[in-house]
C-alpha cells in the first residue's frame, strides 16, 4: 500500500461513495502503463467506481490522484473536463452525427486544438485501430466491432493519463469480440497511462490486465496477478471466475480441512489453521457405487444439474461438500447422471490445494 | 385475435364512436363545402387581409424565434434536471396550456399594463407595451412557450446521459456539448415544437384581442380578423378560415412521424 501522495506518476485512488444500497470503497494503484481489471458480480460497486475516476460522480470520501495531480479529495473535485481521461463504456456511444473522423476529432477538437491538426490527430488515431479507411463512415454505418474501435481511438486521442474502459466488449457479438479483445490489446500495449478496464469477462481480464482488483458488494475482495488469483482463489465469486471448486475450512497438521458446513475435504498438502480449499472440476470423478482405495475423498452427493460444454458435461453437485464436476459425455451416459440422483464423488488428496486464509 | 363482435355491442360502441367522428368532421366538411372557391383569390386580395397577413406572419416568426432562443435552454435544464422543483416548474409550464386564453390576456395586462407588475417601471421611459405590436408577440409567446418547451424537453430527455459524460471526459464544456452534440441530436424535436407552437401562436386570439386589442396594421392577426369580417362579410371571413386551415394541415404534415402515428 503506498500512502497518497507519495506516487509521483501513475494511479493513486481511493473511491468512497454510496450507490444504492452499495456504499462502494475501493483502492487503487498502479504504474504508467499498467492495466488493472477489475471484476465482479453485477451491481457491486464496478461502474460507479469507473464514473468517479472519471468525475461523472462524486467521491463522498477518499482521493483520486493521477500523474501527481489531485483530481479528486472528496471535497474539491476537478470537473471531468479538467481531468485528463478517457472514457470507453460497453455500446459505443458515437456521436451519431458524426462521421468516425469527427468522432475522434472532437476530443481534441473541444480542448481547443485547431481544426486541422485534431482532424491530423483523429486520422493517425484511427489508423492505429485499423480504421483510415473508415474514417468518413457515420456511426449507424460501421460494424459493431468498428464502433468500438473508433471509441477506443476517440477515448486516446486526448492523450489521457488514465484511460477508463467500462465492459468494452461486452455489447459485442463472440466472433468480434475475439478480433476486438486482440485489437484492443495490441493498442493498450503501446499506450503509456494507467488503464482501469471494468469486466465481467474473466478472458477480457487475464488477456489484457496486468492486475485484477475484485468488488464485491463495494468492497474489493481480492486483488492480485491473474497468475496469482488463477491459483489462489479468495472468494467464492473469485472461485466461479477461475472455474475452481473452493472452500473456507480449517485445517490441521495431518492435512484434513473441515468445512463451514461441516464437510471433510483430505489433502496432501495440508496448511494449518484457517484455509482455502480449491478442487479443480476435472480432478472429480463421478461413480454409482462408493469407490475403493485411498487417501482418497469420497463424497455422497445430489445432482443439482447437467449441462454440456463442448465434448464434456459440468456437473452440479450439492450436499456435505458441493462441487462442480468436469466429466466426459460418455460418463454421463455411461452413468446414467441426471439431475435429483445421488452419486460418489472421489477426488484424489494430491488434487486439493490448501492455502492460509 | 379477433373477437366477432355481438351486434349489441357493435352498435353500443359504434353509435357514439360514429357519433364523436361527426362532431369532430362535420364542421370541417362544411367549412369546405361554404366556401365559395372562385371567390378565394379576390377575398384574400382585400386590403384588410393583407395586413393581418403580414401582421401573423411576422409576429409569429419573432415568437417562433423566442421560444428557439430561450425555450431550449429551459428545456435543456428541465430535461437534465432531478430536482423536486424541477417537476413544479414543469407543472407551472402546463398552465398557460390549458388556461382560457382571455384569462391569459388579463394576467399580461396585469404584468404588462400600465399599472403592471413590470409595466409600471415602464412607463416613466415612455413605454408603453400594451395593445402594440410587441403585445400581440408576447400574448403569442405565452401560450406557445410551454408547446415548444415540452416537446424539446421531451427530446432531450430521449437522449442517452452517457452521451454527454462521454462529451465532457473528452473536454466539452456544457455548452459546447450542447451546441456539438445535445442539439444536433434533437432537431427532430426541436422542428415539431416549433410547428407546433407556431401553429398554436397562428391561432391565438383571446389573450391577443384582450391584451394588445384589435388595431388594423398593429395588433390585428389573421383570427382577429375572421371575426371582424364574419359581422362584415362572412364570405371572406370563410376564404380566411379556409387559409388558415390548409395551413394547420400543413404543419401538420411536418408533425407527421413525429408525434402522430
Amino acid at each position: 500500500m503506498t500512502p497518497p501522495g507519495l506516487r509521483r506518476d501513475g494511479l493513486d485512488a481511493r473511491v468512497r461513495l454510496s450507490r444504492g444500497a452499495i456504499e462502494v470503497d475501493v483502492a487503487l494503484t498502479a504504474e504508467p502503463g499498467q492495466v488493472i481489471g477489475i471484476l465482479g458480480p453485477n451491481g457491486g460497486g464496478k461502474t460507479s467506481t469507473v464514473l468517479a475516476l472519471a468525475g461523472v460522480l462524486p467521491l463522498a470520501a477518499g482521493h483520486v490522484e493521477v500523474g501527481g495531480r489531485l483530481w479528486d479529495d472528496g471535497r474539491r473535485r476537478l470537473a471531468p473536463e479538467q481531468r485528463q481521461v478517457g472514457l470507453m463504456l460497453a455500446d459505443s456511444l458515437l456521436f451519431p452525427h458524426l462521421r468516425a473522423l469527427d468522432n475522434v476529432a472532437f476530443g481534441p477538437r473541444s480542448r481547443g486544438v485547431p481544426r486541422q491538426q485534431a482532424r491530423q490527430r483523429a486520422r493517425a488515431e484511427l489508423e492505429r485501430v485499423g480504421l483510415a479507411d473508415r474514417e468518413s463512415a457515420r456511426p449507424g454505418e460501421l460494424s459493431s466491432g468498428q464502433q468500438a474501435r473508433v471509441a477506443l481511438a476517440r477515448a486516446l486521442a486526448t492523450d489521457p493519463a488514465l484511460l477508463l474502459l467500462d465492459e468494452p466488449l461486452a455489447a459485442l457479438d463472440p466472433d468480434t469480440r475475439a478480433r476486438t479483445r486482440s485489437d484492443l490489446a495490441a493498442r493498450l500495449a503501446a499506450y503509456d497511462g494507467v488503464t482501469v478496464l471494468v469486466t465481467h469477462d474473466p478472458l477480457d481480464a487475464l488477456t489484457l490486465a496486468d492486475h485484477l482488483v475484485f468488488v464485491e458488494d463495494g468492497k474489493v475482495s481480492q486483488t492480485g496477478t491473474p497468475a496469482d488469483v488463477l491459483s489462489e482463489p479468495r472468494s467464492a465469486y473469485v472461485g466461479t471466475v477461475v472455474g475452481l471448486n473452493l472452500y473456507a475450512g480449517q485445517g490441521d497438521s495431518h492435512g484434513h480441512v473441515r468445512t463451514a458446513d461441516g464437510g471433510l475435504i483430505v489433502t496432501t498438502s495440508p496448511t494449518e489453521g484457517p484455509v482455502w480449499a480449491t478442487v479443480p472440476p476435472s480432478a472429480v470423478s463421478l461413480h454409482l457405487h462408493e469407490p475403493e482405495g485411498s487417501p482418497r475423498n469420497a463424497w455422497r452427493l445430489r445432482i443439482s444439474a447437467v449441462t454440456m460444454q463442448g465434448q464434456s458435461a459440468r456437473v452440479g453437485l450439492v450436499g456435505g461438500v458441493p462441487l462442480t464436476a468436469e466429466v466426459t459425455l460418455e460418463s454421463v451416459t455411461a452413468l446414467g447422471l441426471q439431475v435429483g440422483h445421488d452419486v460418489w464423488a472421489a477426488v484424489k488428496a494430491t488434487e486439493v490445494r490448501t492455502y492460509p486464509r | 385475435m379477433r373477437y366477432a363482435a355481438g351486434w349489441r355491442s357493435r352498435v353500443a360502441l359504434g353509435v357514439p364512436a360514429g357519433l364523436a367522428l361527426l362532431l369532430l368532421v362535420v364542421p370541417l366538411v362544411a367549412l369546405l363545402l361554404r366556401a365559395d372557391w372562385a371567390r378565394i383569390p379576390s377575398d384574400l386580395a382585400t386590403p384588410t387581409v393583407l395586413p393581418a397577413l403580414r401582421l401573423s406572419l411576422t409576429t409569429t416568426s419573432v415568437t417562433a424565434v423566442l421560444c428557439l432562443l430561450l425555450g431550449t435552454p429551459l428545456a435543456w435544464f428541465l430535461a437534465r434536471s432531478d430536482h423536486r422543483a424541477t417537476s413544479w416548474v414543469r407543472a407551472l409550464l402546463t398552465v398557460p396550456l390549458v388556461l382560457p386564453p382571455v384569462v391569459g390576456g388579463v394576467a399580461l395586462l396585469m404584468t404588462w399594463g400600465r399599472n403592471g407588475v413590470i409595466g409600471q417601471h415602464l412607463t416613466p421611459f415612455g413605454i408603453q407595451i400594451p395593445f402594440t405590436t410587441v403585445a400581440v408577440v408576447l400574448a403569442e409567446t405565452f401560450v406557445a412557450m410551454p408547446y415548444y418547451v415540452l416537446a424539446v424537453e421531451g427530446a432531450m430527455r430521449g437522449l442517452d446521459p452517457r452521451l454527454e459524460s462521454v462529451a465532457r471526459t473528452l473536454g466539452a464544456s456544457d455548452l459546447r456539448y450542447l451546441r456539438t452534440v445535445g442539439i444536433p441530436l434533437v432537431l427532430p424535436g426541436i422542428a415539431s415544437g416549433l410547428a407546433l407552437a407556431w401553429a398554436r401562436a397562428l391561432g391565438e386570439f383571446g389573450a391577443t384581442i384582450t391584451f394588445a386589442g384589435n388595431f388594423q396594421g398593429r395588433t390585428q392577426t389573421l383570427p382577429l380578423l375572421v371575426y371582424v369580417e364574419l359581422e362584415r362579410d362572412p364570405q371572406v371571413a370563410i376564404s380566411i378560415s379556409i387559409m388558415l386551415l390548409a395551413v394547420s394541415v400543413l404543419v401538420l404534415g411536418v408533425l407527421r412521424g413525429r408525434w402522430l402515428r
